[in-house]
């Protein structure tokens, strides 16, 4: 059995204008392989062509050229999208509806049936912290709720792919930081997740393998810490030094012929700080 | 069922829409306003203004409703990229389409359902407020075909497929009904409607007495009265029970009294019906009939708007919509240009003199109509209002044919947008 998660063969695609003439290409003979269990991260600057891959994958669009797989069927199969998970670019959402009758919504369709959806709901809607605003229409949420109902949406069939377009836009540090949790979680539920992100730092924690496309073109691929590794470099995070102790270690480091590049206090990043303040008050 | 699931939610969103309410609104408005128009004199006018303003207003704003409402769906599903979470799901695109047209059908069927029992409600307290002996005027009939149309004696004459005859006797117009075969009950009876053409000494005339005759054909039974009919009402005569069930053959014979008067008869010009009650029943099944003309501009506005944006959705349903009620018009104005002798003084000087240009640009414009007429759904068909004008039982044969007709387009058109919607892409 193919084992991959996610496979294309020269996938192509290039838009049409309205006299169906072609513009310029979107993406051009993309190769990937995702294996199952992974968390793969799609990289690429803006118009690169990440939106026009996921589209592609599932049948939004149709290829110029090449073909898809999803979890070893035909990505234009009906039955495996029931065991896959969406969340668009944007919020792409019905707004006349309230967060429990859009979740019901989309279990439905997904042929969930009624007393499994109704404890998924709840637990979903919980999960994502939205339990006190379940009854207000879409129409008056923030985009960041917005996002985590899209997010809900996603995990509703409990998926064994799970796609993320730019899942953290619009989401507040808390919310990153849970979808980052979020995520580990699947992996260790061995789900797959390919994530679309321009968000380096992010992607970088969190992710196995990674691609990076530019103007349709898949540029590289492989794993982040081989590709990120400086073998001839070395860190250290030392706590509780004294300051005479630290001269004596870089006067041992320069006699060895060590090449001491920096040496300072590590700052703890705002996000850090954020979530600290934030969740202390609460 | 995610047919169901798609039905419901596409329900659920039109009746959270301002249209809808704003729709329902104005329509019970237009309802009560046929209250108030001024009619004639007639004891039943208000009825059958009541009657005309829903078939034909009220139903014309809702079907105008719908498609607004169903010719947006689609496309704003699209432009909002919110289709996007259910083609993301295991739902095939055919079952998207039927899961829409299921969603408006009902939402049609909800409105007809309140509008018609408001409707009937009006229609109920507007009889009850006539005079005595025009109350049932809210009536269903069963037509019995004439079997047999006959002179006997000497006709006068006979003007464009008219026989006219004179009165005292000289000559005796018989109308045989052969197959009379109904059970009346207590509220149920069968009833003559005569509508012969009077004259008087060669004039026209007010009224004239008439005298008919009723006969069980094989019993000897029968009767015989002196009527007053009217030039343009017809008369209506209560056929008596008795005779009817000696024998289901029946005759029913008209001269005119007066040697100075004439009646000019045709074979339809005696009907005889069975009257029962059900007018209830025969407006629900006029509600049906109303229902598939819904259903059918529902499924060609979804099929527009599988490829349309919105507006011009709504646009070409529109256009259907109305080329589909003046098809017989169209090509009666075709006939116009063609025998333009026949009314020569309507038409502009253009069309009197017609030129080679003008003739063939004509023919054209003819065969493109044609094919039209062909294509086009022909709306008229859908008519139900004239049988309960005229208080006369829905044939169960006009609604099978009302339904095999929407059906055949329902297959067509779905055909058509599955073709359509699986090649679309959504950008
Ligand atoms: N509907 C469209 N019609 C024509 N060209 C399009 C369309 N959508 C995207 N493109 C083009 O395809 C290319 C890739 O776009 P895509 O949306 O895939 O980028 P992306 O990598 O998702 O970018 P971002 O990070 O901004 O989301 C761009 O050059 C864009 O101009
Ligand atoms: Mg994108």
């Amino acid at each position: 059995m193919d084992n991959s998660a996610v496979r294309t063969e020269n996938l192509t695609k290039v838009y049409k204008d309205f006299w169906r003439r072609k513009t310029v290409p979107a993406l051009i003979n993309l190769n990937l392989n995702i294996e199952r269990g992974e968390i793969f991260g799609l990289l690429g600057p803006n118009g690169s062509g990440k939106t026009t891959t996921v589209k592609l994958l599932l049948g939004l669009l149709h290829p110029t050229n090449g073909k898809s797989w999803l979890l070893g069927c035909p990505s234009d199969d009906l039955k495996v999208k029931g065991r896959i998970g969406f969340l668009p670019e944007e919020s792409y959402l019905y707004k006349f509806l309230n967060a429990e009758e859009i979740l019901d919504f989309y279990g439905k369709l997904f042929r969930i049936p009624r007393k499994e959806r109704k404890i998924r709901i709840d637990a979903l809607i919980h999960n994502v912290g939205l339990n006190i605003h379940r009854k207000r229409p879409l129409s008056q949420y923030s985009k960041g709720m917005l996002r985590r109902i899209g997010l809900a949406q996603a995990i509703i069939n409990n998926p064994e792919l799970i796609i993320l377009d730019e899942p953290t836009s619009g989401l507040d540090p808390i919310g990153n930081h849970e979808i980052k949790d979020l995520i580990i979680e699947f992996k260790n539920q061995g789900k797959t997740v390919v994530l679309c992100s321009h968000l380096l730092a992010d992607v970088q924690s969190i992710c196995n393998r990674i691609a990076i496309i530019n103007k349709g073109v898949l540029q590289i691929t492989g794993n982040v810490r081989d590709l990120l590794s400086q073998k001839d470099v070395i860190e250290f995070l030392v706590k509780n030094l004294s300051h005479h102790d630290t001269h004596a270690v870089e006067a041992f480091i320069r006699s060895r012929n060590g090449n001491i590049v920096s040496v300072n206090h590590p700052v703890s990043t705002l996000e850090e700080l954020f979530v600290n303040i934030v969740q202390g008050r609460r | 069922m995610v047919i169901l699931t798609i039905a419901h939610h596409t329900l659920r969103e039109a009746i959270r829409k301002r249209v809808f309410y704003v729709l329902i609104g104005l329509c019970i408005l237009i309802t009560f306003i046929s209250l108030v128009i001024p009619t004639t004199d007639e004891p039943n006018a208000r009825i059958k203004i009541i009657l005309v303003v829903f078939f034909q207003v009220v139903v014309l704003l809702c079907i105008i409703g719908v498609i607004l409402i169903s010719a947006l769906s689609l496309p704003s599903e699209i432009e909002d990229k919110t289709i996007y979470s259910i083609l993301s799901k295991p739902i095939s695109k055919l079952s998207i389409i039927i899961g829409k047209i299921i969603g408006f059908a009902l939402l049609s069927a909800l409105i007809l359902a309140i509008l018609g029992a408001l409707n009937i409600i009006i229609l109920q307290q507007a009889v009850v407020r006539l005079p005595e002996g025009c109350k049932d005027i809210l009536k269903a009939r069963n037509e019995f075909t004439v079997s047999k149309f006959d002179i006997q004696g000497k006709l006068h004459h006979i003007r464009e497929g008219t026989v006219w005859i004179e009165g005292g006797r000289t000559g005796i117009a018989v109308w045989n009904f052969s197959h009379v075969c109904e059970k009346p009950d207590s509220k149920s009876y069968f009833e003559a409607e005569l509508s012969p053409k009077i004259e008087s000494t060669g004039k026209f005339a007010d009224s004239i007495p008439l005298v008919v005759r009723l006969e069980g054909v094989g019993s000897d039974h029968y009767r015989t009265e002196v009527i007053s009919i009217k030039a343009d009402e017809p008369f209506l005569l209560k056929l008596d029970t008795g005779i009817i069930q000696k024998s289901s053959n029946i005759n029913i014979s008209l001269f005119p009294l007066n040697t100075t008067d004439h009646i000019g008869v045709t074979a339809d010009d005696v009907k005889v019906f069975f009257v029962k009650k059900g007018f209830l029943l025969n407006y629900i099944k006029a509600g049906i009939i109303t229902f598939l003309k819904f259903l059918l501009i529902v499924i060609i506005t979804v099929m527009g708007s599988t490829y349309l944006s919105a507006p011009v959705s709504i646009v070409s349903s529109l256009i259907v919509f109305l080329c589909g009620h003046i098809l017989d018009f169209i090509k009666d104005f075709s006939f116009l240009i063609q025998y333009q002798g026949v009314h020569e003084h309507a038409l502009p000087t253009v069309m009197r003199k017609p030129g080679v240009f003008f003739v063939y640009l004509d023919s054209c414009m003819k065969k493109i109509l044609e094919w039209f007429s062909v294509v086009l759904p022909d709306f008229n068909r859908y008519d139900s209002l004239e049988f309960l004008l005229k208080g006369i039982n829905i044939p169960l044969k006009t609604i099978v044919i009302s339904f095999g007709y929407t059906a055949l387009y329902a297959v067509i058109c779905l055909f058509i947008s599955f073709f359509v919607f699986k090649r679309r892409e959504f950008l």
